[in-house]
């Protein structure tokens, strides 16, 4: 009896925890399809007659957030890119290899990747003014990589590790080189962490913001500097506000749950080894 | 699999064919990342410690130039920077406590849950996958205004009345750490039940025939077995507790007043808003060097009791 009451316990909160994790992001979907009137409606309502101005608002006219999409799109893919190339080789290296000094330099990725970003956007901001960089593509792409890199490093670090130490031994008995032994045997190996890697970096550099304002902002606006569009001194759009925040998360929730299984596997992983710092 | 051994060690043993040398291949592979490393995170850090010694301000330019250390000495009378210090120290131990306890206790509440705990874990996702400057304006914006919020309206039902929410120092406080907690629990919440699912059966089995209860089985076994995904999620949520920046400025912008300056928001504002860019510099300065610390401090933690 005792252990029924138990189970009806634990489903509660797991229902209730479930409300309270999902709540703001639903809340927001739905005044995103509420006229301003509807908004301000008190107390809050669940039913009312959709409207789609909001998105309308948010996709057309002089504050559409269109150009911002693309911008993010671009610097996200770039950053992704980049940070793929250069950490995939440095995580197998530390992960497989053995030379001297191979603790120093996991060190150091790893103090690189715990940096408080207000410290590096302070030089970044009078180094970019100087050589006239601040509002462009290349410096956002730049600053994006600091945190990218030390974390995608961390995370594949882990993947590598899983691969069985035979492979590699058996291809070099088959006297395969190298580096046709990481191409052609232990990255196949790797494609699911290559593919959470992959994601989280996307995922990281479409959400930021800090480094977006400071070195962005007029030019080279990304969509999350673009919500504040609708915010001005005088009043804020909540309506269309929502409509674009629903927009720019719409990739990352469509992508995060596709890739599920992925990120949990990709987090736990990460976090037992000891790396990964999502932003 | 929590414990993992380190890397397996190398491959010294075959020998691989080709005339490329051992040393070559590693330097090869991560010249490329500690290049960038170097040049994009590194030289940045060192301009930043160098500005801190200098007066930068774009407004002002006939006072800058060096002034050694006065930005530090400037600092230690400053109230601001202080109340700043201390409201990290709030809201790094608080969020982080939060997070590790809710999470621990969500995980252990949902271990055998079936199906429930599997929607619980893609619901976990959520919330950390929204940018957080999303994330402070939905919470700003839906959920605490006073009038018309929802969390407001809930505590209005409840009967605990209407506050205003970010308006109050302290309510301003508790929303900005309710909010962080909320975004990053799923974490530690993902990492303790991966942790749960690969503890072994035996200890329990053996537990349970020895008349051990429920706490005790928790306490001598659990607990025990997954202190190292307890040290790593105190570790990494510790490490991003002291970089948060972006839900906080969304939603209160370090106000009212002070509030909820941190040292990130106070280091912004004086450099951004105030352009007192070196003294800016100097509050970055030290919270780089608080992080520095105790990030090597925890991870020592973490290898001396493995």
């Amino acid at each position: 009896m005792k252990s029924r009451s138990w189970t009806i316990v634990r489903y509660t909160v797991a229902v209730a925890v479930l409300l309270v994790w999902t709540f703001p992001l639903l809340w927001t979907v739905l005044t995103s399809f509420k006229t301003p009137s509807e908004v301000f409606t008190y107390p809050p309502h669940f039913f009312f007659h959709p409207t789609l101005e909001n998105y309308r608002q948010a996709l057309v006219g002089y504050s559409s957030i269109v150009p911002n999409l693309g911008i993010s799109a671009v610097i996200a893919t770039s950053t992704t890119v980049l940070t793929m190339l250069i950490s995939i080789p440095a995580a197998y290296a530390l992960a497989r290899r053995r030379f001297r000094g191979r603790y120093a330099v996991g060190l150091y990725v790893l103090t690189t990747q715990m940096l408080p970003p207000i410290g590096l956007i302070i030089p970044y901001f009078l180094i970019f003014n100087r050589i006239g960089w601040s509002d462009t593509y290349q410096a956002l792409i730049a600053i994006y990589l600091t945190f990218a890199i030390p974390f995608a490093i961390w995370l594949m670090i882990s993947f590598f590790e899983d691969v069985p130490l035979e492979m590699e031994e058996a291809a070099y008995l088959d006297r395969c080189g190298r580096f046709r032994t990481l191409w052609h045997v232990i990255l196949p190996q790797v494609r699911g962490g290559i593919m959470v890697t992959l994601l989280f970096v996307f995922m990281s550099s479409w959400n930021e913001f800090l480094f977006a304002i400071v070195i962005g902002g007029s030019h080279i606006r990304t969509v999350t500097a673009a919500m504040y569009n609708f915010i001005s001194v005088e009043q804020t759009l909540w309506g269309p506000l929502t409509a674009a925040a629903c927009i720019t998360m719409l990739p990352v929730v469509i992508v995060g749950m596709l890739a599920q299984k992925h990120i949990v596997s990709g987090l736990s992983l990460g976090a037992v080894k000891g790396g990964g710092r999502t932003r | 699999m929590i414990v993992r051994a380190a890397a397996p060690a190398g491959l010294a043993r075959v020998r691989p064919s080709r005339a490329l040398s051992e040393g070559r291949f590693v330097a090869l592979l991560l010249s490329p990342a500690v290049l960038v490393m170097f040049a994009f995170t590194t030289l940045p850090v060192i301009y930043l410690v160098w500005t801190s010694l200098h007066t930068l301000n774009p407004a002002e330019p006939y006072a800058n130039g060096f002034v050694g250390a006065s930005n530090f000495v400037a600092l230690a009378s400053d109230p601001r920077f202080w109340n700043a210090l201390r409201l990290t120290g709030i809201y790094t131990v608080s969020t982080v406590i939060l997070q590790l306890v809710i999470g621990l206790g969500l995980a252990l509440l949902v271990t055998n849950l079936g199906r429930a705990a599997g929607v619980l874990r893609i619901a976990a996702i959520l919330p950390m996958i929204l940018a957080p400057v999303v994330v402070g304006l939905i919470w700003r914006t839906l959920l605490l205004t006073p009038q018309y919020g929802v969390v407001d309206f809930i505590g209005l039902s409840l009967g605990l009345g209407s506050h205003n929410w970010l308006g109050n120092p302290t309510l301003a406080l508790v929303s900005v750490i309710a909010m962080h907690t909320w975004q990053w629990t799923p974490f530690a919440f993902l990492v303790f039940v991966a942790a749960l699912a690969s503890l072994p059966r035996d200890p329990f089995e053996a537990a349970v025939i020895d008349r051990a209860n429920a706490w005790q089985r928790f306490r001598y076994i659990t607990l025990p077995l997954i202190r190292p995904a307890i040290v790593i999620v105190v570790i990494l949520r510790t490490i991003v507790a002291l970089c948060a920046f972006e839900a906080i400025f969304a939603v209160t912008g370090g106000g009212p007043g002070t509030a909820t300056e941190i040292l990130n928001l106070y280091a912004y504002n004086k450099s951004f808003i105030e352009l007192s860019i070196g003294y800016g510099a100097s509050i970055a300065v030290v919270l780089l060097a608080i992080t520095l610390i105790l990030a090597l401090v925890l991870f020592r933690l973490r290898t001396a009791r493995r």
